[in-house]
């Protein structure tokens, strides 16, 4: 054979090389969760959003299937690490899931060595942004939980606040976020920090009652911290017009399990209750996910779904590029300008989504209303409201 | 200010008559078999538990679902009693790994039974307000199970030191040999123990149940604040409880007033500390060995 029939064929080779399809893959995603410990609840809400993302995608996308593999991180640091090299090492490609700020950040750590993608909305702290990591991806931020609290404040023309919070990483920056931004407003604010260990919250509100006086009070905590703040506050009545929090808390589940404390009061929240969803997305979703799990989603499954279908679709476009091994999937992401069931979602070079924006809802009647902003409300906000 | 710190002292009474009921059940046993049982957080737990499913499928109230809670997390306790009897070898210590395991097993089962929801009695009664010289503010349950804490302290007290059992008890935990020779059934005795601590872990749950909110990963914390009680107290010593516990809960509630709930637990532990470096024994300890 001539060097020139050589030539040719080996440029006819390569040229139906190149043309020829991508083979469809089976895109191994690992879900380190906390499924036990003190974050089960969260955990296991977030991985049924995981669950119904990954139903969802293996049904639509036609080419490429999802395959999760599900670790539980017992709401420990430590073990989470652990998590994310075993879910390396049995093949995952990028990660979903964590909670808690300071479970998020040696996880994302050890992904990062790993030189793949962990995508979360469990981690709100600033400095998981800050860390410079170039495979972390986050769909939520203290940011938009605070610009929601700090926007009602502002419609209802609040002049002083008691803002109620744990101690923990996520809800501390929260709670200084609002003292920041609300005193730059003129807005008078007192700060009570108190321990997760809490459970008498009596001696705090008495404090507020009589020493504070506020028009409001936003509790930054967690729905056993909801449920002591509100039946404190119940016995000793301050004399407030409005009692608000943020994440856990304008839940169905919070309108369900604690009617007596909830009426009135006000968090942030994604959806109304009963959710209406108006996207044709978001009711495949809620339909995916009623059939999966004989209920109506919360916003944790919402946030679980978010960024695992996001993930998902990224790895599948590199998958199609054939960079899924290198750095396709963060790549991708960082392209990623999109609407989605919380809003538009987009990725700086930190990972954060500049976009995110909480919208405020309010217990009334047993339903949770948004009233929060305008143009997402879905009914007015009682004020002055309390639960008593 | 006097309204407030009135107020402090009364939350803290309240909550060291609740942390006393948590730690007695944990003390007694510590103090009579010399056993520290560590899955004591998790039976109180289960107590709770019970409590919740009892009002939640058969509408019963808290207090009516006594009984049955009594039966599970006493026969719980007997399973954790014959566990801890099969032990031949330095009981002190591995009575010690084998109480944690059965707490985390305890834990884990709770969360698959019951999910890892948070749930808080719904009878209103026992959250309604009760207003003390217009200025002292408490719920129904926190003064039900607080006077039920001290009642149930003296009890115990009256037990081990008045009736033949609790002295034969005392008798056991003092030196098992010369108790057998005494007639004493050393295995009967210690049942008992575990019975009693059993009653008081179901009451605590139920307090947990009625007044705070419960979720499987708080067993763990329960068993903490009744081993630093139990030891504050000095070993075996029914009254330290109280005393220690009432401690407690006064030094954390007027934390919060003068200075901030996020040090309230650290002040705690600084009482713990100071405690045992100026009465090693505990608070009762050493009163005993002056005695």
């Amino acid at each position: 054979m001539s060097s020139t029939k050589i030539t040719v064929s080996m440029i006819a080779l390569a040229a139906l090389l190149a043309a020829a399809p991508v083979r469809a893959a089976e895109l191994k995603i690992g879900a380190e969760i906390p499924l036990s410990g003190s974050l089960a609840r969260v955990g296991g809400a977030m991985n049924e959003g995981i669950q119904v993302a990954t139903e969802m995608f293996n049904k639509k996308n036609g080419k490429h299937t999802v395959k999760i593999i599900t670790m539980d991180d017992e709401s420990s640091p430590a073990k989470a690490v652990g998590a994310v090299e075993k879910l390396a090492a049995d093949g995952a490609v990028a990660f979903t899931g964590g909670y808690g700020s300071n479970i998020i950040g040696p996880a994302s750590e050890a992904a990062e060595k790993l030189g793949k993608v962990y995508m979360t909305s469990g981690g709100v702290a600033s400095e998981l942004t800050k860390r410079g990591l170039k495979t972390f991806f986050r769909i939520n931020s203290s940011e938009g939980y605070a610009r929601a609290l700090m926007g009602l404040y502002g419609e209802l023309g609040i002049k002083s606040v008691a803002v109620i919070y744990s101690t923990k990483e996520a809800t501390e920056e929260v709670a200084k976020m609002l003292e920041t931004g609300l005193g730059a407003k003129g807005v008078k604010v007192t700060m009570h920090a108190f321990d997760p260990a809490t459970n008498d919250f009596k001696p705090i509100i008495h404090k507020i009652k009589l020493q504070d006086r506020p028009e409001a009070i936003a509790m930054i905590g967690y729905e056993n911290d909801y449920v002591g703040i509100l039946r404190a506050a119940k016995i000793l009545k301050p004399d407030i017009k409005t009692i608000t929090g943020v994440w856990s808390l304008a839940t169905s589940k919070m309108a369900q399990e604690f009617p007596d404390l909830m009426e009135n009061v006000s968090g942030t929240s994604t959806l109304s209750y009963p959710a209406e969803f108006t996207t044709q997305e978001a009711k495949d979703f809620a339909e995916t996910y009623q059939k999966m799990f004989n209920k109506a989603p919360d916003y944790l499954g919402i946030f679980g779904y978010v960024q695992s279908k996001l993930l998902f679709d990224a790895a599948a476009r590199a998958a199609d590029a054939g960079t899924l091994d290198k750095g396709g999937i963060a790549t991708e992401l960082r392209k990623t300008v999109t609407d989605t069931v919380i809003g538009k979602v987009r990725f700086d070079q930190n990972g954060d989504n500049p976009e995110f924006t909480h919208r405020m809802g309010q217990h009334q009647g047993g339903k949770v209303v948004l009233v929060w902003p305008a143009d997402a409300a879905t009914g007015k906000i009682k004020y002055p409201g309390l639960p008593w | 200010m006097i309204d407030l710190i009135a107020q402090s002292l009364f939350s803290g009474l309240l909550s060291g008559a609740y942390y006393a009921l948590i730690a007695l059940g944990l003390a007694l046993v510590f103090g009579t078999m010399r056993v520290i049982n560590l899955a004591h957080g998790e039976l109180v737990l289960l107590g709770a538990y019970v409590s919740y499913t009892a009002e939640e499928r058969l509408g019963l109230d808290p207090l009516a679902s006594l009984p049955l809670a009594l039966m599970v997390v006493i026969a719980a306790n007997m399973v954790v009693y014959y566990l801890i009897s099969l032990i031949k070898k330095d009981r002190e210590l591995n009575s010690l790994i084998l109480t944690f395991g059965i707490g985390v097993i305890l834990t884990n089962a709770m969360l698959m039974i019951w999910s890892a929801d948070i749930h808080s009695a719904t009878t209103p009664w026992y959250h309604d307000a009760v207003i003390l010289f217009d200025t002292l503010f408490a719920m129904q349950a926190e003064l039900v199970f607080a006077g039920a804490g001290v009642v149930l302290v003296g009890a115990v007290w009256w037990w081990l030191e008045k009736t033949w059992y609790g002295r034969a008890l005392r008798a056991v935990a003092s030196n098992r040999d010369a108790a057998k020779l005494m007639g004493v059934d050393p295995r009967l005795t210690e049942i008992l123990s575990f019975a009693v601590a059993g009653l008081l872990a179901t009451v605590s749950g139920l307090a947990l149940y009625t007044a705070k909110v419960i979720q499987p990963s708080l067993g763990h914390n329960l068993t903490v604040k009744a081993f630093i009680i139990t030891v504050l107290a000095g070993i075996g010593s029914v009254p330290g409880v109280l005393l220690g516990a009432v401690l407690l809960g006064v030094v954390e509630s007027l934390t919060v007033t003068i200075a901030s709930s996020a040090l309230q637990e650290l002040a705690g532990m600084v009482l713990f500390l100071v405690v045992l470096l100026l009465m090693p024994s505990g608070l009762f300890g050493r009163a005993k060995r002056r005695g």
